[in-house]
């Protein structure tokens, strides 16, 4: 018998191979022939800019979740090897060209361009395919060091998936990506499982909301723990296994004003008097 | 389509089996305090104590292993042991029992 996880990533490909098939547009004119069109996909590591424009939009909609937040975006390693820096990125169209100033810390502000959008324009990176994941960053200024609020991050979780962000690449996480996940199921359910990375390697996160405090199980934390190395290159966590969690974006006894806190492997260096 | 619905069936069948892997090796609480020390202990010895348990590795070394400690009335605290590159216990911490 295989293991669970040789058997996730069959019934993957399987259902992968399914759809497909589904996906394949043979118009009723062209029955008996021998010609079929095939809808493209993207590059998964080049997002479109049509759904990205829609998670701002959505960012614009839903911001009672974090009134004074702003929303950027950032590019993480998903490889390797990757090299981080000096990385360009620019909006192309059929006739449009727009670059994206990205900062020292690969964050982004994406430009609105009515030309691009009418073209269905791709954001592209200056990386391989597949090299990098992206992910929406919403941060309520003025928090301590260390911490998140859940209000943002419930936000992060629709906006990201609404812009399409997330770059896991097998046929299972994208087929999955592709044919159930959305906003609302995955950032409403306690198996939306929507992963989020912290700035340094953790070792614990807790809640904590007025007197109420609580620490995230250890299946909360690491991708929940179950990545196999076999499963592992499929994750957009490939490379910051350590830095992943999630949270009980679900669990409306934690209000929007929650802060989540981090404990990190290594302790920070302590500030040396000037 | 009824093909579709099997297959979809078949695979959250299988993330549902993955998912039901046991947590963690079960130890009394106080024996895993009173034990494992932070700068001290080894990997070697945290197997000779207690086992094998549920762990996760990094690429840059360090290790993360969990404990279940029964807590009465079918709770269990978390006791979670950070390891550093060397093998060498950096980091230890205790979750109040919660239901499995």
């Amino acid at each position: 018998m295989m293991p669970p996880s040789i058997a996730g990533v069959v019934a993957g490909a399987a259902m992968s191979a399914v759809l497909m098939a589904a996906a394949v547009n043979v118009p009723a004119h062209a029955a008996g022939q021998n010609t079929v069109t095939v809808k493209s996909t993207r590059d998964p590591v080049d997002k479109s800019y049509r759904k990205m424009i829609r998670g701002m939009e959505r960012f614009e909609r839903e911001r009672a979740f974090a009134p004074h937040a702003t929303l950027r975006f950032q590019l993480l390693p998903r490889l390797p090897n990757v090299d981080m820096t000096g990385i360009t990125l620019r909006v192309a169209g059929d006739t449009v060209s727009v670059p994206v100033p990205v900062d020292e810390n690969n964050f982004f502000v994406l430009p609105r361009n009515a030309q691009a959008l009418q073209q269905d324009a791709a954001v592209l990176a200056s990386r391989k395919t597949a090299s990098m994941t992206w992910r929406a960053r919403i941060e309520t200024p003025g928090l301590p060091a260390g911490t998140r609020r859940l209000g943002d991050l419930r936000l992060e979780c629709r906006v990201g998936k609404e812009a399409g962000l997330v770059s896991n690449s097998s046929p299972l996480f994208g087929w999955i990506s592709d044919a159930l996940d959305s906003p609302e199921g995955v950032c409403t359910s306690p198996d939306g499982n929507y992963l989020f990375f912290a700035e340094r390697p953790i070792f614990a996160v807790t809640l904590r909301a007025g007197e109420r405090a609580e620490t995230l199980p250890f299946s909360m934390l690491y991708a929940g723990g179950e990545q196999t190395p076999d499963m592992l290159p499929f994750c957009d966590c490939q490379v910051l296994l350590d830095r992943t969690y999630y949270v009980p974006l679900w669990d409306a006894s934690w209000p929007d004003d929650t802060l989540v806190e981090f404990t990190y492997m290594v302790d920070a260096p302590a500030r040396v008097a000037p | 389509m009824n093909a579709r619905l099997f297959l979809c069936a078949a695979l959250l069948a299988g993330c549902a089996t993955q998912n039901a892997a046991p947590p963690g090796a079960q130890v009394a609480l106080g024996r895993l305090q009173q034990t494992v020390v932070a700068g001290q202990t080894t990997k070697a010895q945290l197997l000779a104590a207690f086992g094998p348990t549920k762990n996760v590795r990094f690429d840059s070394g360090f290790e993360a292993w969990v404990y279940q400690s029964p807590g009465g009335a079918g709770q269990f605290s978390e006791f979670v042991v950070l390891l550093d590159p060397s093998g060498v216990v950096s980091k230890t911490r205790t979750r109040a029992p919660s239901p499995p």
